[in-house]
């Protein structure tokens, strides 16, 4: 486990354009602070070694180390990890369609994890009235609910984690992309000191990811949309080939080309779409699908919660064709084989694979 | 503080530098005083102010120096005796009047200003030598040399003043204006002020009195010879006199507490019989003849003078035009490299060179014992810089201007100005400060980096000013900013009085310097009048204070004001009990560990924490720690308790 302090943080993730703004970092620690989409160093920690850098998902993460610990089982070097089972699924409830995005599956779930008393809160992304995401625990299905849909910025989530008392005995489910996961799952590794219990963390759910978009594009939504009166963003899938921005009563759609500039370079990086170490992971049905959730099981406690889930109706599954798997595959090794290029080009040495602790014949496969 | 209106002549009183300036004000019948505090002159009006009422005087601190000048003038032009205190740095606000006021003369009271010199700029932002301004202005320029010269060298300047119809300098340095000496007093007259503007117009006399500098040619002309007159009155004047043998080896020639230094130095070494001393009180213009009567007493003339060689070029200026068969001595001093032209001069530099000189070793003390001595003085001292005080609300309110110029990301920045904030600079404002120039320069500045913005430049500026600097110099430049849309903002840490100097009342105050009710002047009416927009926080509420900052940032536009306001704790602590009694509970302090690293005494740094080195937790010193409960909010475990006391 490689130990740094702040001042590296800065020097080889946030400055070198890896940050993710996960708040993995944040929240437990008063220099570091996300603020509209960025970790700001409000004074010098003068530590040599500190959480922000041992849990960012940025810094190196020894994969077999993380996938023993989170998943119990050696690191799987196939397209999307640990799966136990996978499906379609989708919520029964109208209410959580009406906000949620696609199928609704992952606010049934934490609908049913809350009421089963399986968590009493969960660490979630919501957005302000100007649509900001910031980290929030949700401890009921209303306020669960009012942290339905998507922010397509980085949203610190972690933050609202870390910011937890240490003597903090409430059980938890965390819902978060890939980076928060991997953030979560080395804390689950190598468990945070002066902080919350990591092992009231009972639940994660993760949620598919291209990328994020950041940089310019908050002023680009300033300047575009009257944000305090948006209900919902969305990316619809192909064909489809728009930003869509609703009101309460209207939709505006903007030209996927227009905010491609804004994609962030961290996401470049990102070798993981499918949240690996998730004890389910969620994404949508895609167009073939549309109003379902594609959901890989991966841990125990995700089994456990999906048979729950459909015992108690809260969702509705179908078996997933064994082509949309070989799609999801194939975009999952892509996102791979692009991050790998991104960091060698980055470092110029294919040896060094920055935070990525793989074997070097796991990399030269990819490379191929 | 003694009675400085005390009736009792011939008595001696014990009486600080500055007291015995303003007792020989009384002496001398002033009826008006005025000043703008500044260390080291705040005393004069300061213990002037609490008398003028049983005196029968006016007195009053005025917004800034030029207007306290002015005013002293006006009561002049009626014939009423007045005075004018300020520190070195107050004479440049107020030369631009006083460059005229020279041309034009006086009405028939004496007008007589006090600059308070610091040398070594103890208390200043410059050292610089008032003495060059009396010169250049045209100001006839006294110095004391001890306390009972403070007194009655002031008493006989207005004297002076009226004779040759012109305003007089009284210059002392900060040893002589904060040290105490017994001073002999004399008697307090008994007059009645009569306040009358003479028009002097009548048929045989069309012309009405005006005062002005026209024609300038023939007032100038006018001017030079009240400056003659002047120096004829210096060359028999008291206040300069020679110590020492007919025939002396060395021959120092010195004036204000450089005297005292210098005899103190003569007797150390025993040069008694060696060493003459011509002290000089009447600097300027130079009593040439009486200098010149002394020039033959030695063959090596060292001056030893504060700061500019000004004695030492107005002696070698005057020696370079005597005759040719006058004695030529060697002089030493600032030219020659052996006194520094810089800092203070004190007893152990004097010594050095003089006893270098006259070819003597001298050895203070036990250089074994010195260090000893040193040590053991260290470890009564607190390991601390200079800081602002526990529950200071500038720490507080620097603490969110830190905060939001972080947050808001563009690398704003601070530009500082003149008071206690200036502290800003350092760690106890976390080096938020990155300008600093004179009263009102923070605004000022801001001006022109506000309208930066086609150049490409998009760092916020917060210009900070405190109450008094707000009202002394900074609205002329709101003024400018808001006019002509400079993007800045004006942050006013209004801490309710001139707190640096003494809480010298200002005109955001209800009473003036003599306790009587005066008319408030609400500083974020004036602004709002001027059409900025103004916010108003408390410094203390963190949270509110950020986002008020982050939110004007972010909104840009022409100049605006945010006022601080919070009244200084030691006005707060004399009046009230402290609002909290503060703990930290040490099974929740963390210390040096990851998810603090100390921030509340490493870098929050208030005086009332201190750090328990053995145990590695945070403590209160409960002595000092005034119970703001500002740290409570800071501390990121929530391990500093506030309880309501």
């Amino acid at each position: 486990m490689e130990a740094k302090g702040a001042r590296e943080l800065f020097e080889r993730v946030i400055d070198a354009g890896l940050c993710a703004s996960c708040g993995g970092c944040a929240g437990g620690c008063p220099y570091l602070l996300p603020y509209r989409g960025r970790i700001v160093l409000m004074d010098n920690c003068l530590l040599s070694e500190g959480q922000c850098y041992q849990y960012c998902p940025r810094t190196f993460t020894d994969m077999e180390a993380v996938s023993q610990k989170v998943l119990g089982v050696s690191f799987s070097e196939d397209e999307f990890d640990i799966v136990r089972e996978i499906f379609l699924a989708r919520s029964t409830d109208a209410e959580i369609h009406e906000k949620g995005q696609d199928g609704g599956a992952v606010t049934a779930l934490l609908s049913v994890a809350l009421a089963e008393g399986i968590i009493d809160g969960v660490v979630e992304t919501k957005m302000d009235d100007n649509k900001i995401p910031h980290g929030f625990i949700a401890r009921n299905r209303e306020e669960l609910l009012e942290c339905a849909g998507v922010s397509y910025e980085p949203s610190p989530v972690l933050e609202a984690l870390n910011r937890l008392p240490q003597e903090s005995a409430e059980k938890l489910g965390i819902v978060g992309l890939p980076c928060h996961v991997a953030s979560v799952s080395k804390m689950k590794t190598y468990p945070p000191k002066n902080r919350m219990n990591i092992d009231n963390v009972k639940l994660v759910i993760g949620l598919f990811c291209g990328w994020e978009l950041s940089g310019g594009f908050r002023q680009f939504l300033e300047e575009n949309f009257d944000l305090p009166q948006v209900v919902k963003f969305d990316i619809p899938h192909h064909p489809a080939h728009t930003f869509d921005v609703y009101t309460k009563s209207d939709k505006k759609s903007v030209e996927l080309e227009d905010i491609g500039q804004y994609i962030s370079e961290a996401c470049s990086y990102c070798w993981d779409m499918t949240a690996e170490f998730a004890d389910i992971s969620v994404g949508s049905g895609r167009a073939k699908f549309k109003g379902w959730n594609t959901a890989v099981v991966r841990t125990k406690a995700g089994a456990e919660l999906m048979d729950i889930a459909r015992k108690k109706g809260a969702l509705e599954t179908q078996p997933i064709p064994i082509e949309s798997i070989d799609n999801l595959k194939r975009a999952s090794l892509n996102k791979k084989k692009k991050a790998l290029s991104s960091i060698i080009a980055k470092t110029g040495d294919k040896k060094n694979l920055l935070y990525l602790g793989i074997s070097q014949d796991l990399a030269n496969k990819l490379l191929v | 503080m003694p009675d400085i209106a005390i009736d009792a002549p011939g008595t001696s009183q014990l009486f600080m530098g500055n007291e015995a300036i303003a007792r020989g004000a009384l002496e001398a019948g002033i009826g008006f005083a005025t000043a703008y505090p500044g260390t080291p002159s705040s005393e004069i009006l300061g213990s002037l102010a609490p008398v003028a009422k049983k005196m029968g005087i006016y007195a009053e601190w005025s917004v800034n120096e030029i207007v306290a000048t002015e005013a002293a003038a006006g009561a002049s032009l009626a014939g009423v005796r007045a005075i004018t205190a300020m520190k070195q740095l107050g004479v440049n606000v107020a030369s631009d009047f006083l460059s005229i006021l020279v041309m034009s003369g006086l009405g028939k009271g004496g007008l007589v200003l006090v600059s308070c010199d610091d040398p070594g700029a103890i208390s200043s932002d410059n050292e610089e030598d008032a003495r060059n301004l009396a010169k250049s202005l045209g100001m006839p320029l006294v110095e004391p040399g001890n306390f009972q010269e403070a007194k009655d060298m002031t008493k006989w300047l207005f004297d002076l003043s009226e004779e040759i119809d012109n305003i007089c300098m009284l210059r002392s340095v900060t040893r002589i204006a904060h040290s105490r000496g017994n001073v002999k007093l004399g008697e307090l007259p008994k007059k009645e002020h009569k306040a009358y503007f003479d028009q002097i117009h009548d048929l045989r006399n069309v012309m009405p009195t005006k005062f002005m500098p026209h024609p300038v040619p023939s007032h100038h002309a006018a001017l030079l010879q009240k400056l003659e007159k002047a120096r004829e009155r210096f060359e028999s004047s008291p206040f300069n006199w020679y110590l020492g043998p007919d025939k002396a080896d060395l021959l120092i020639i010195t004036c204000g507490s450089c005297w005292l230094y210098s005899r103190d130095v003569v007797k150390e070494l025993k040069l008694e019989d060696k060493v003459g001393i011509l002290k000089l009180g009447t600097l300027w213009p130079l009593p040439e003849k009486f200098v010149e009567k002394h020039l033959n007493k030695s063959q090596k003339i060292l001056f030893v003078e504060e700061v500019d060689p000004f004695l030492e070029r107005s002696v070698m200026e005057m020696a370079a035009s005597l005759p040719s068969d006058s004695p030529r001595p060697t002089f030493y001093g600032k030219r020659s490299g052996h006194l520094n032209a810089y800092g203070e001069m004190d007893q152990d530099v004097l010594i050095k060179v003089i006893a270098s000189m006259t070819g003597l070793t001298y050895q203070p003390r036990d250089i074994e014992y010195g260090k000893k001595a040193e040590d053991a003085a260290k470890s009564y001292v607190p390991e601390r810089s200079i800081a602002f005080c526990p529950g200071c609300p500038h720490r507080a309110a620097f603490w969110s201007i830190k905060n939001a110029l972080k947050l808001d990301g563009r690398n704003g920045f601070v530009t500082g100005d003149i008071g206690c904030y200036g502290l800003a600079l350092r760690p106890t404002g976390f080096y938020q400060s990155r300008s600093h120039y004179c009263m009102g320069s923070g605004a000022g500045v801001a001006n022109g980096l506000g309208k930066l913005g086609q150049y490409g430049f998009n760092q916020p500026v917060l210009a900070v000013c405190g109450d008094s600097t707000f009202y002394h110099a900074t609205v002329p430049a709101l003024i400018n900013g808001v006019h002509n849309q400079s993007n800045f903002i004006l942050i006013i840490l209004d801490n309710s009085g001139t707190a640096m100097t003494g809480f010298q009342p200002h005109p955001g105050s209800e009473l003036n310097a003599m306790g009587e009710p005066a008319k408030f002047i609400s500083m974020e009416d004036l602004c709002r009048s001027m059409g900025a927009h103004v916010e108003i926080c408390d410094p203390f509420d963190l949270k509110n204070t950020t986002a008020t900052l982050l939110e004007m940032m972010a909104e840009g536009g022409g100049a605006k004001v945010v006022v601080m306001r919070r009244q200084c704790e030691l006005i707060r602590g004399r009046k009230e009990k402290p609002p909290y009694k503060v703990h930290v509970d040490p099974d929740e302090c963390i210390g040096e560990a990851c998810g603090c690293d100390r921030l509340c005494t490493r870098v929050f740094y208030c005086p009332g924490l201190i750090w328990d080195k053995e145990n590695g937790k945070s403590k209160i010193d409960e002595v000092i720690c005034t119970g703001c409960g500002v740290c409570a909010d800071i501390c990121p475990q929530g391990a500093i308790v506030k309880e309501a006391a």
